[in-house]
């Protein structure tokens, strides 16, 4: 199919020539002109009007600047397009100029001519090097060979000749050639060798020949003839033949031409059509007619997927096939079809594969794709040139594919313009009567759907649909059967939804329209240049391509461009400031671009300020454009905080009622007219201080005198009329006397003034009488007269202001803008920071007796140790993964069918079946699936079988919490209890039988609680440390771990609970017993040096040990408290704890001995009775608790354990069972 | 295929948000939409004191519908007076007092059913099942249901045999559903429900429909829960909680959502805390809620049991 991407409308074009790399081509016209046209804009670049008459000749130079075109007037002009003139013109010729042509390297230009014949010109000396002659008829064209020193003509004569120029080359260009050597236009050199020979004559055509043209790579040649045909021409060294011909044409061939890239030839005619042809089976594969313009001449793009057609009224460029990939995306995936391939491509890791291979069978390419993430299933549409004939593929992609070998799996191909999903097993097809088709996943029709005119549909979320008609867009629900809304927007071609759904571009040719869920029009862009394609940033942005940008739009309307394209691409998906796409050869790309003016806008649109302040102060955003936007969008108060301009600073001020910042602007300027300006927005603000300083500034006393009598300011209104009177400002002194209501000054005033009447009269009327008096003494009776004195004269006194007033106007308290404060802020924030850690430890439990230094860092060793620990234990680790649960089928799951009967219309109710918990319970031995179960019973013996619980109360919390969450719970129907769910840990492959419950507790989550008993300890809370290690262990029989190191862990996990327990229970009945006799201090001695060889953290040992050697040390058992002091040494505690523990160490080794006896011996292994606390040599005879493995003395056999308060002291068990690897 | 097929259900919204647990929508709905017909008002009517009564606002059913409404109308309101009568706060007095008034309105169903009941009257059959759920009984609730032909019915019959556990007769009764209109929301919903059930490769079926729905229409607490249901039986943690986290914020006292978040806390290894804060909540406001009234009685068991067990030994 054509897509024509541009057309003009001009007189005849006779000539085409693309540029090769800009969007250029030019046009020479039959009557005289040379158009040079944009056709990516569509805009008319240049015009050049020189020749007299047709045009027919046209070439760019492929890298200078620079065209050649020859014309009816027999010139040959060559114009530099920068200068926009012609710089030479070539004279030589005698008839009407065909063709002219430069040659890819050479600085040649070859032109064929009615004259009959060729001529090569070298444009550089602006000569003529050679003149083929041969042909005897006009030849219509002549070309060179692209790669090769050769030339083909095609004439009226009805031959195509290939000529060979390599004696032309060799001349003019081995080394040393010089121009000089070519003299006239013989063409053969003095020594009579021919510089240009005729290689070929081709004949064939039984008309005169119009076009001819060498293939790109390969040894042929097309030519096209006024015998209505199209030939093919095959060459080698010796000779060339006629390979075939395509007919079609029915009228005179104006010119043919290969298709730079495949296998199509290209013709157009005076039949008015454009054909192509498929070379290698020479038959026509399109055919574009006009429907009264006939075809004069086809030019390729060197590089692109374009050709131009030139005709009786104008030109078109067009492009034979449609270059936008077909693809989706879901998520972090990208679906496209490559060649026959359907590939994906992870955005996050960038691995690019092919998944499948697609059915071939279409000569059309995938028109688009509809992917389907729930099934993994995807719709492939194929538009044919007639319509009608399009049709979709369904293909399920295969689970796993060799990417280098991928399966074909079997589609369902079906009729139909497009298919889309509409649900996870639903698609919606448009069918060639435009009705609308529901298909299920086996491409079989539910539901026919009547819907409104529509010519294409697009998804819109689940069960709804865009449809398009001529002029608008509808959202249509598809179970409904109803239209919901509908916006006008003529011609939609892509749709485009955010990835929550709430918004939707709609890409048109030239315009995107964007709208919200519910079709409610958000704005509306129009675009001169296409647009391509879009997506969705993460901020709810729309990013989009035209034909050569990359552009954004807020959905306010607000858009922009972002950057440049060289060529067209598609985007696919938009990640902070990368935008991936695919390119015309379907290459993913990631292209960067620079969000930054998007995001301000965007941050100033959502009214986040900070955003928009952090982006100013990192971005450097501030330009003049930004500024004008701020101002233009109605943010003055915005922009006035980012601009230093003193100038810009005081019209933002103003603008935004800033006084005081217009002010400073204004005292910086410093100028006339802006405190004109500053005078009247403060005024009007009553902000009368600034207005003084205004007026003072400008020097405007009339108002300056004004404001102070209406502010009641008599003093500074006086001043203002001694001001007045030094400035001889006559007029401004009496008004401020009159203000002032100063009537003796008045009467000066008049008197200086010479209006003595005047004086007189004001003074006789404010009863002056003395001055009245003398004034009148000053008239003289022959001349003047004295006026009369109106008695009934009302006195003009201004009334004394009762309150000057001397502040501003009241104004209504405003919060300060975001900007204000947060500017204000600047510089005081890095002060808070720094005072922030400073938090004592506590210290209760530790007493006094170790003079605790303990810092924070502490806690960090423990989670060391522990990590340690856990590390050295995964030796044992590894490949212990085995699962072997049967895979029962579906079908035999459910085979108990009993009840249900719906016979004879007697209903029997069925029996209750079995819930999976029950199965639980059959399927497991660890306690934790019968609590899950609700099987107390059964979990109850399982756990007094395994680690003697004997005593359960403790357990009831932990009961209750473990099943509760066994059971999830989802709403029926409205009203009614809910169902219950039964989240298992194998439910991938257990079946119907074999479900375990999914357990919640986690060794690594008992490992973290760890933490914070540590703490615990460290801060001094021993007995809630006890507490919550207790949790702890009694949680560890409720575990089910996978291998044999969690196994071990779980066992390591009880260890140090247990010592902790021992330990801090110890510590705390220790702290509670006398001390006042010597034997009871012994006591305390022991119990702290038994402390010392509970397994702890090297943070809570070194405490521990510095207790035991201070107590020690009090005794004066040196020797002892010396062993203490060197092993609180090896710990490597903090140099203050360790000078200090030298020192003791010192002071125990003068005397190394201990002064009384104990019962510890730190040399003679021992167990701690838990119960008494005391030692249990090596070879005494020990109990142990079944579960923590805490030590006793015999006596305390059958008790419950002083550690997990839960098991018997002593009794016999099966052991810990936490997993299922320990029952095989 | 639909029956119906082509003609547009004017009561489509009203339906769909009461069955989807959008319960204010259904009414706005109602109260906006123009039945065509006598026998559509009656419809409508109904849909929208269901929804009064699932907002539990069961006064106004009972006082809206007088002794000359419709049929359908007063089965609604017997429903409504049984579901008023729930033991709503910690009184026992009350409870107790409750419990009377429902045993006599069961008493009073039972007679009806005891004669022969108008088939036709779906809505009544569906109101009487719904007490028997309630009250446990379900065979009477599927004998009910077994009389009525509606989509609902099915959905019902459905649900009860899924608390019965047999996923295999629901199963069957889903298949006869799909086969009256596959894409029905109902239709749609009890496939979830049989999905979870089910459970395996079932359950990314049922979390589609779910969030297809939320994602259509509207997230509401039925459908959120429903998801929720879905990743807790793929152990999907995290993503349960996001949903659960949403449940919240439309509802902080939802009983199913209460309930989810006690079975999440615990599987995401939060503190035992944060669990007994959701447990406490659910006694505060939901003291008849089924699962606690399990609860309590699972309590008792445990008391029970521990008592056989004792140390040897006594200190």
């Amino acid at each position: 199919m054509m897509l024509t991407k541009f057309e003009t409308k001009s007189a005849r074009v006779k000539g085409l020539s693309f540029h090769p790399k800009r969007p250029w081509i030019l046009a020479s016209l039959h009557n005289g002109v040379i158009q040079l046209w944009d056709y990516r804009m569509c805009t008319l670049i240049d015009k050049f009007d020189e020749h007299d008459g047709p045009v027919r000749g046209i070439d760019f130079h492929k890298q200078q600047p620079l065209f050649v075109s020859g014309g009816d007037d027999y010139k040959i002009k060559v114009w530099n397009y920068k200068l926009r003139r012609c710089l030479f013109t070539l004279l030589g010729h005698l008839d009407y100029i065909r063709t002219t042509f430069f040659h890819h390297e050479y600085p040649w230009i070859l032109s064929a001519s009615d004259d009959q014949t060729i001529r090569i010109w070298n444009w550089q000396s602006r000569t003529c090097v050679c003149v083929l002659t041969g042909h005897n008829h006009y030849v219509m064209c002549a070309q060179f060979h692209p790669s090769e020193d050769l030339v083909v003509s095609a004439s009226l004569d009805q031959t195509v000749r290939v000529w060979d120029i390599s004696g032309l080359r060799k001349k003019n260009l081995s080394p040393g050639a010089v121009e000089t050597d070519v003299r006239g236009i013989s063409g053969v050199d003095l020594f009579g060798a021919s510089d240009a020979v005729v290689k070929h004559v081709l004949e064939g055509h039984d008309r005169g020949v119009n076009w001819a043209a060498f293939h790109p790579t390969m040894p042929l040649i097309v030519s096209g003839a006024d015998d209505r045909q199209v030939k093919i021409w095959r060459m080698n060294e010796s000779k060339a033949w006629e390979l075939d011909t395509c007919r079609g044409h029915y009228n005179n061939v104006s010119c043919a031409v290969f298709h730079p890239r495949q296998e199509l030839i290209l013709s157009n005619s005076e039949d008015k059509s454009i054909r192509v042809w498929d070379m290698s089976k020479r038959t026509g594969v399109q055919t574009f007619r006009r429907d009264h313009d006939r075809f004069w001449v086809l030019g390729a793009h060197p590089n692109l997927n374009l050709f131009a057609a030139g005709h009786d009224s104008g030109m078109l460029v067009f492009k034979l096939e449609r270059e936008r990939p077909a693809y989706a995306v879901y998520g972090n995936m990208l679906y496209y079809v490559k060649e026959r391939f359907l590939r994906q491509l992870d955005f996050n890791s960038s691995k690019d594969t092919a998944v499948m291979q697609l059915r071939s069978g279409s000569k059309f390419p995938v028109f688009s794709m509809s992917y389907n993430p729930a099934e993994n299933a995807v719709l492939l549409c194929t538009r044919a040139t007639n319509l009608e004939n399009s049709t979709y593929d369904l293909y399920s992609i295969p689970k796993e594919s060799d990417s280098q070998n991928p399966d074909a799996p079997e589609g369902k191909r079906s009729s139909g313009l497009t298919a889309v999903w509409v649900a996870r097993n639903r698609f919606a097809v448009l069918d060639r009567m435009h009705s609308l088709l529901i298909k299920n996943l086996k491409n079989e029709i539910v539901k026919k759907v009547q819907v409104p005119s529509c010519e294409e549909i697009f998804y819109a979320g689940t069960g709804s649909l865009l449809l398009r008609d001529a002029d608008g867009v509808t959202l249509f629900d598809v179970q409904q059967k109803r239209s919901l809304a509908t916006v006008k927007i003529a011609k939609v071609k892509y749709v485009v939804w955010s990835a929550d759904t709430s918004h939707v571009a709609l890409l048109a040719k030239h315009a995107i329209m964007i709208c919200n869920r519910k079709l409610e029009s958000l704005c509306n862009i129009h675009e001169n240049i296409r647009v391509k394609s879009g997506a969705w940033d993460e901020s709810g942005v729309f990013i989009y391509t035209t034909s050569n940008h990359i552009k954004y739009a807020l959905t306010s309307g607000d858009h922009g461009i972002i950057r440049t394209l060289d060529l067209p691409i598609y985007v696919t998906r938009v990640r902070g400031n990368s935008v991936y796409c695919l390119d015309r050869e379907c290459r993913p790309r990631v292209l960067t671009i620079d969000p930054t003016e998007y995001r301000f806008k965007l941050a100033l649109v959502n009214r986040k300020y900070e955003e928009v302040l952090h982006m100013v102060r990192n971005a450097k955003l501030v330009g003049q454009s930004i500024i004008a936007y701020l101002q233009k969008k109605g943010y003055p108060e915005v922009a006035l905080h980012f601009v230093k301009d003193e100038k810009t600073r005081f019209s933002l001020a103003l603008e935004c009622g800033n006084i005081e910042v217009a002010l400073e602007a204004a005292k910086a300027l410093d100028e006339r007219g802006c405190w004109e300006r500053l005078g009247e927005a403060a005024l009007l603000q009553g902000h009368h201080q600034v207005v003084e300083m205004c007026y003072q500034r400008t020097k405007n006393f009339d108002k300056l005198t004004f404001l102070y009598l209406i502010t009641g300011n008599l003093a500074k209104l006086r001043k203002m009329m001694k001001i007045a009177e030094i400035r001889k400002d006559m007029s401004g002194h009496y008004q401020g006397a009159l203000y002032l209501g100063d009537v003796s000054e008045r009467v000066r005033i008049l008197k200086n003034c010479g209006q003595k009447s005047l004086a007189y009269l004001t003074a006789a009327t404010h009863g002056m009488d003395e001055e009245a008096e003398a004034l009148k003494e000053t008239f003289d009776p022959e001349k003047e007269t004295v006026p009369e004195v109106d008695l009934n004269a009302q006195l003009l006194q201004p009334p004394p202001p009762i309150n000057p007033l001397d502040t501003n106007w009241p104004l209504l308290t405003v919060s300060k803008g975001f900007f204000e404060g947060a500017i204000a802020a600047k510089g005081k924030a890095g002060q808070m920071a720094a005072d922030m850690d400073v938090d004592a430890p506590g210290g209760e439990g530790w007493g006094d007796d170790a003079e605790l230094q303990l810092e924070e860092d502490g806690f960090m060793d423990a989670q060391d140790g522990l990590g340690e620990e856990g590390g050295a234990a995964k030796e044992e680790g590894g490949g212990w993964e085995v699962e072997e649960d049967l895979d029962l089928p579906p079908e035999l799951e459910l085979s108990a069918g009993a009840g249900g009967g719906v016979e004879d219309g007697f209903f029997v109710p069925p029996t209750k079946g079995m819930s999976p918990t029950q199965l639980w319970c059959n399927n497991s031995q660890l306690p934790v699936d019968h609590v899950l179960a609700g099987s107390f019973e059964t979990a109850m013996r399982l756990l007094h079988d395994q680690v003697g619980v004997v005593q359960f109360g403790p357990y009831k919390q932990l009961f209750m919490q473990t099943l509760s969450r066994g059971r999830t719970c989802y709403l029926g129907l409205p009203s009614l209890p809910c169902l219950r769910g039964n989240p298992q840990r194998n439910w991938k492959d257990c079946g119907a039988k074999q479900g375990l419950p999914a357990v919640g507790l986690r060794l690594s989550d008992l490992i973290a609680r760890l933490q914070q008993c540590y703490q615990l300890t460290t801060a001094g809370r021993f007995e809630e440390a006890v507490e919550r290690f207790r949790a702890i262990l009694l949680s560890v029989p409720l575990l089910v771990v996978d291998n044999k190191q969690e196994i071990a862990e779980a066992q390591q996990l009880i260890t140090i609970c247990r010592e902790y327990i021992v330990g801090l229970t110890m510590e705390t009945e220790r702290k509670k017993l006398p001390k006042d006799t010597l034997d009871q201090q012994k006591r305390l001695c022991e119990m702290a040096a038994y402390f010392t060889h509970c397994s702890l953290q090297p943070v809570h040992m070194v405490l521990v040990l510095r207790t035991a050697l201070n107590l020690f040390f009090k005794l004066k058992n040196f020797k002892t408290a010396a062993s203490f002091a060197r092993r609180l040494l090896e710990l490597g505690p903090k140099p203050e704890v360790a000078q200090q523990t030298r020192k003791i160490l010192a002071a125990c080794e003068k005397t190394l001995t201990d002064a009384h006896q104990l019962n510890y011996d730190p040399h003679n292994p021992f167990d701690l009775c838990a119960a008494s606390y005391t030692p249990l040599y090596r070879g005494r005879p020990v109990e142990k608790c079944p579960l923590s493995g805490a030590c006793y003395c015999p006596p305390y056999k059958g008790q419950v354990c002083r550690v997990t308060q839960v098991t018997e002291i002593g009794k016999d068990v099966i052991g810990l069972r936490v997993s299922p690897l320990q029952f095989r | 295929m639909a029956a119906q097929q082509g003609d547009v259900d004017e009561l489509f919204d009203v339906k769909n948000a009461y069955y989807i647990g959008s319960y204010q929508q259904c009414i706005n709905e109602a109260q906006k939409v123009k039945p065509s017909t006598p026998e559509k008002e009656v419809e409508r009517d109904m849909f929208l004191y269901r929804a009064y009564v699932a907002q539990r606002k069961y006064a106004v059913v009972m006082d809206d519908i007088k002794a000359s409404s419709s049929p359908e109308l007063q089965a609604v309101k017997m429903f409504a007076e049984y579901r008023s009568n729930e033991g709503k706060r910690s009184e026992p007095i009350s409870v107790q007092d409750c419990d009377c008034k429902r045993d006599a309105i069961v008493a009073e169903l039972d007679k009806k059913m005891a004669k022969s009941v108008d088939a036709a009257n779906t809505t009544f059959l569906l109101m009487a099942a719904s007490i028997y759920y309630h009250e446990m009984n379900s065979d009477a609730a599927l004998r009910t249901l077994h009389q009525g032909e509606s989509l609902e019915c099915m959905a019902m019959t459905i649900q009860v045999l899924l608390s019965l556990e047999r996923v295999d007769l629901a199963r069957k009764e889903l298949k006869k559903m799909q086969e009256q209109d596959e894409d029905a929301t109902l239709t749609q919903l009890s496939t979830a429900w049989v999905n979870i059930a089910v459970g395996g490769e079932k359950l990314q079926d049922a979390y589609y429909i779910f969030q297809e729905m939320s994602d259509k229409y509207s997230p509401t607490l039925l459908l959120l829960n429903g998801q929720a249901a879905c990743h807790m039986a793929h152990n999907k943690w995290e993503e349960a909680e996001g949903v659960l986290q949403e449940a919240l914020d439309k509802d902080s006292s939802h009983p199913e959502t209460l309930i989810n978040l006690i079975v999440l806390t615990q599987h995401l290894g939060k503190a035992p805390e944060v669990t007994n804060r959701y447990l406490s909540q659910l006694k505060d406001a939901h003291r008849a809620h089924r699962f606690l009234k399990d609860y309590l009685a699972k309590e008792n068991e445990f008391d029970r049991l521990a008592m056989q067990y004792a140390p040897t030994a006594t200190v």
